[in-house]
């Protein structure tokens, strides 16, 4: 569709934006490297802030997600607060918000590296990110605490985030069937997660994101911190010469020209190469200080 | 790049969206703070080996595989019959040891040692 609005012709990307363009694929593989277990399992007593699967052979840190599926189903037998899943994220929410899934989480790293086959993407809604809270709420937390109070231990439970989950099917359910599929024997992962792992990478390929913008529970909970979170975006209207491009650019659907720290956007920073939306991080204001 | 069609804008009147400090600071200095009464805090379930598990160990316990439920203690298989003149006797104490098999006394507890490369 060609805009109506002519500023977008002269437009040139800004410097920052485009040096952070350039920069977050290979910050995306840097993460790895801390994603990827080089310090061994032994970090698995620590719940991380990505969405990464725990049994994964490479994992280095506990999934956030699973550790507190597995609190919610204690809770019946035995009420215990999770202090350090707790602590990370809201240490790394209120530092970043949902900046770690922009630039860290090796899940949505893949599904942007998927999401560059097909440059044609089907757009979606942005109130679809609405689901993303149903699920953490739902999946994550009552279902497991339901379950467990019927005396079902979270790893018996037939449906749980863990058996749905395609993060845990590619990183774990694909290594441990291919094994044992060499070792002579069955292909272990269900057919539901395998039907599952094939639906995403089909979405992924379709749909910028899939499981970020319809189901992540992680980044949907991160999200909520971009309210108020130290790194955040601001708008500068002396720079906006409304071209739209802002808009244009976000991959997330998120309505950037009403509202730059919105609970739908990942913090990729693609906003920012339109040169009005900077990226900056909160300082404590000198009293009397006005804004500009 | 295809253009998003939008309503128009006024920069001039739209929020700068500027986020205040404290909050945020006070967020993460909280953050921090459970972090680290979470890396101290034991928790109210034991370990296999009779301590009381730390934090970290429930978490790694989740990962591993290493939560055990009482209720899914299995009771002790039957004992072999290889004398059959006293298998009847055999049986019958072993229904009885059975019987009065107080329950565990924990409901759930963490075995460190297990390494269950994917537990669901």
């Amino acid at each position: 569709m060609e805009c109506s609005n002519p500023n977008h012709r002269d437009w040139q990307p800004s410097a920052l934006g485009r040096k952070l363009a350039r920069l977050r694929p290979y910050v995306q593989t840097g993460f790895l490297a801390v994603w990827l277990a080089p310090l061994g399992r032994w970090l698995h007593g620590i719940p991380g802030c990505v969405f990464h699967c725990y049994s994964c052979p490479l994992s280095a840190f506990a999934c956030p997600i699973g550790v507190m599926a597995n609190y919610a189903a204690l809770v019946p037998v035995v009420a215990e607060v999770p202090y350090l899943l707790i602590g990370c994220l809201l240490l790394v929410g209120a530092a970043s918000g949902s900046l770690v899934c922009g630039w860290a989480c090796p899940f949505g790293f893949l599904q942007d590296l998927l999401g560059k086959i097909f440059p044609r993407k089907i757009s979606l809604p942005g109130w679809v990110g609405h689901t993303r809270c149903v699920v953490l709420v739902g999946l994550v937390i009552i279902l497991p605490m339901v379950l467990g109070y019927r005396g079902i231990p979270f790893e018996k439970q037939v449906i749980s985030i863990c058996r749905l989950c395609p993060a845990g099917a590619l990183e774990a359910g694909v290594p441990y069937s291919v094994q044992s599929v060499l070792a002579g024997q069955a292909w272990l992962m269900s057919g539901l997660k395998t039907g599952i792992l094939i639906a995403f990478f089909a979405a992924a390929l379709f749909i910028h994101r899939p499981w970020c913008r319809l189901f992540c529970p992680l980044g949907g909970l991160l999200a909520l911190f971009n309210r108020f979170s130290l790194f955040h975006l601001r708008f500068n209207p002396q720079e906006c010469t409304e071209c739209n491009l802002c808009r244009s650019r976000c991959s997330m659907g998120v309505k950037v020209d009403q509202t730059v720290n919105a609970t739908g956007c990942i913090r990729c920073l693609e906003c920012t190469t339109c040169g009005a939306i900077e990226p900056c991080f909160a300082r404590p204001q000198k009293t009397g200080a006005t804004e500009k | 790049m295809k253009l998003v069609p939008q309503p128009p804008v006024n920069p001039a009147t739209r929020a700068l969206e500027r986020h205040d400090f404290w909050p945020g600071l006070a967020a993460t200095v909280a953050g921090l703070a459970v972090i680290f009464c979470g890396a101290r805090h034991l928790t109210n379930v034991d370990t296999t080996d009779g301590n009381t598990a730390w934090e970290t160990q429930l978490i790694q316990a989740f990962s591993a595989g290493g939560v055990q439920y009482a209720s899914e203690q299995a009771a002790p298989p039957p004992p072999k019959l290889d004398d059959v003149a006293n298998a009847a006797e055999v049986l019958d104490r072993w229904a009885k040891q059975q019987a009065n098999a107080q329950p565990p006394g924990w409901k759930i507890r963490v075995d460190v040692g297990v390494k269950t490369p994917c537990p669901t």
